[in-house]
């Protein structure tokens, strides 16, 4: 399920005629971030949150360069099965064509620019824009164009195909694809990172499916509050979720002090991805069905010790740049920037393909009643990154630095879990994620002219 | 075909004004609980079996328009029992739900109350008794300071009229099912803490 395309030879996102188009200089400026992020000190300047010129950079820079997550394989059963989404702020349709590939296509029609595909989902023959009616098929190919009689000699049908992303490749299920004809593997770019999802990706041979759809939802608040969160914030689980962890105990009081101080370790990845996990057996907040059910011998057996007492307890954790997911509950979730004040929340339900019904229904009922808007957790974590958004324009508060620094000098190899990790509470894969951010806004990417 | 042509029952029936008014009423008193936050009260006029459910809504082409409304089992904002909303109730009591801490002012309406006789043999699980009514819904939500929603959509009920431990019918109105349509694609707020 690996893209086929050619390596691209231009610099520019597509080979299409450009004629003679040049963007001129000044339309496009890039800001140095270097003082913005002190990742070394655990100092971060509020204006990465509210800049609208640091956001269209983010697009650029971080976005475009970055494997960014799709889908999930199974959304895709039959050749035309489709599911539109977006890359950044760009909107994609991600297909199976008739040679049973993924591929991804910029849902933008060539002719005016309208999308071609408005459905969230679905199965087709083809993609056809109901502006003028050109036409579409799986490959992205221009098949059809009204009155092309009209068109000069010049014109060439295979020119006007729909942008294809150049790289989709997959990993245990995930789809992600990249714009950046020159990126490194999905795998590569994935790193030790692979080690930690294994937990919630690779429990058998027959791996994830998606259970019901999507859940999509809008947040007052800048992308990265979520994504960093879900990398590095185990800590803010005893306050903000006070009352979910009341309500879930067994005895319906406060959690125990055991519970409270937990345990546990976070991994800090070069590449900016995070993950945490309590390594405290107490420390299952799971369906009892879904725990009931599962083989923990067998696990131990396949995937060993440290995953099972470690990420399979419990946790969180993001994808760098904005892939997140919760790995014992399955719920898996894309925070798509819309302008620096907004995101778009999607988030899927993934649970293992060789579960009797009733225990993938039990994770189901458990990850709505739990995660998603009317999840009694995530309905206090939308409070709280719209409280951080909503006043961070006021020009002395954008000025105040904010705090990083819970576990600075923590990281270390522990000899038990792969690279680098800290303790379950800091701030290091924050800092990371943020070290990550300030290199890719501080490097051209590939689409951009060779400034030598 | 109306059912209570053969039968001779009501069923199936558009019940009649004062059962509509009594409805309505009903409709009026729960809306003011939930307004008013309490939620506890609001329980009451829920049947122990509850069936309470709102899925999720797609955008599908016009041709798989069967398939825009997820189906039970798939994405719902919602798919609950009498005692999982209690559990989401006693989050509420905790002093520690920060999502409604302040809490937010909301404001319930309810209109377009169609109400008909249950008909056990068009309507799936109901008894003579029940009534079907649906309804339309516009909830409106200010929460701290500039934060507004508006969440709009349709409710489809089995109301049940409870039994007095004698066997006598005591009146009372009870939702016993409730399928809430919510008119959105992309959920246009940050979260759902109120209930419909
Ligand atoms: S914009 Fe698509 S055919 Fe004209
Ligand atoms: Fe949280």
């Amino acid at each position: 399920m690996t893209s086929t395309i050619e390596p691209a030879t231009s610099r520019a996102a597509t080979t299409a005629p450009s004629g003679a188009l040049r963007r001129p200089d000044g339309l496009i400026r890039n800001l140095d971030v270097a003082g913005l992020v002190d990742a070394e000190g655990g100092l971060l300047d509020r204006a990465i949150f509210t800049d609208e010129q640091l956001y269209r950079q983010e697009l650029r820079r971080v976005f475009a360069p970055s494997w960014l997550f799709l889908a999930h394989t199974h959304q895709f059963q039959k050749p035309g099965d489709f599911f539109t989404t977006y890359m950044g702020e760009d909107p994609v349709i991600v297909t199976m064509n008739k040679d049973r590939e993924i591929k991804a296509f910029l849902n933008s029609c060539r002719h005016r620019g309208a999308r071609v595909c408005r459905a969230d989902s679905g199965r087709t023959k083809n993609f056809t824009c109901t502006y003028h009616g050109w036409a579409y098929d799986l490959q992205g190919g221009l098949v059809s164009v009204p009155n092309q009689d009209g068109y000069p000699e010049s014109f060439r049908r295979e020119d006007w195909g729909l942008v294809e992303v150049p790289h989709v490749e997959t990993y245990k299920g995930l789809i992600f694809g990249t714009w950046n004809p020159e990126s490194v593997s999905l795998r590569e770019s994935l790193g030790d990172m692979a080690w930690y999802m294994d937990a919630m990706l690779d429990h058998d041979d027959e791996g994830t499916e998606v259970i019901g759809g999507v859940h999509k939802w809008v947040l007052d608040g800048n992308w990265k509050l979520a994504a960093e969160q879900f990398a590095t914030d185990w800590y803010h689980v005893n306050m903000s979720h006070a009352s979910a962890l009341q309500v879930m105990s067994p005895t319906g009081k406060k959690p125990k002090d055991e519970i409270v101080h937990r345990t546990g370790r976070q991994y800090v990845d070069p590449n900016g991805h995070g993950a945490g996990f309590p390594v405290h057996p107490k420390n299952r907040f799971d369906a009892p069905t879904v725990h009931e059910h599962v083989d923990y011998d067998a696990l131990r057996e396949r995937l060993g010790d440290a995953r099972v007492d470690g990420p399979l307890t419990n946790g969180h954790a993001t994808v760098f740049p904005n892939f997140s997911y919760l790995p014992v509950n399955g719920s898996i979730r894309i925070w798509h920037p819309k302008g620096p004040n907004q995101i778009e929340v999607w988030a899927w339900t993934i649970v293992d393909r060789s579960w009797p019904d009733e225990v993938k229904e039990a994770q189901r009922r458990y990850n709505l009643r739990t995660f998603g808007p009317s999840g009694i957790f995530e309905q206090d974590d939308g409070e709280n990154w719209s409280e951080c958004q909503s006043i961070a324009h006021g020009f002395i508060t954008n000025g105040v630095a904010l705090n990083y620094q819970m576990g600075i000098d923590s990281e270390r190899e522990d000899g038990r879990f792969p690279g680098v990790t800290s303790e379950l509470y800091s701030d290091a894969a924050g800092r990371a994620f943020y070290a990550r951010w300030r290199t890719l806004m501080n490097t051209p990417a590939w689409h951009e002219e060779d400034p030598s | 075909m109306t059912h209570s042509v053969l039968d001779g029952t009501r069923a199936g029936q558009l019940a009649d004004r004062d059962i509509h008014f009594e409805v309505e009423q009903f409709y009026y008193r729960e809306a003011e609980l939930l307004d008013d936050g309490r939620y506890a009260d609001w329980l009451e006029l829920l049947a122990d079996d509850l069936d309470y459910w709102m899925p999720t809504r797609t955008n599908r082409l016009r041709r798989q328009q069967a398939l825009s409304i997820a189906a039970r089992g798939e994405a719902g904002f919602y798919d609950e029992t009498k005692e999982s909303l209690a559990w989401r109730i006693r989050r509420f009591d905790s002093g520690m739900a920060w999502a409604e801490d302040p809490p937010s002012r909301t404001r319930h309406l309810v209109t377009n109350v169609r109400v008909r006789h249950a008909s056990p043999a068009v309507d799936e699980g109901v008894t003579e008794s029940d009534l079907v009514v649906k309804s339309n819904f516009l909830v409106y939500r200010s929460r701290l300071e500039r934060e507004e929603n508006v969440f709009a959509g349709q409710r489809a009920d089995v109301l049940r009229r409870l039994t007095a431990p004698d066997g006598v019918t005591d009146g009372r109105l009870q939702v016993a099912r409730r399928e809430i349509l919510l008119d959105a694609n992309v959920l246009q707020s940050k979260n759902i803490s109120t209930f419909f």
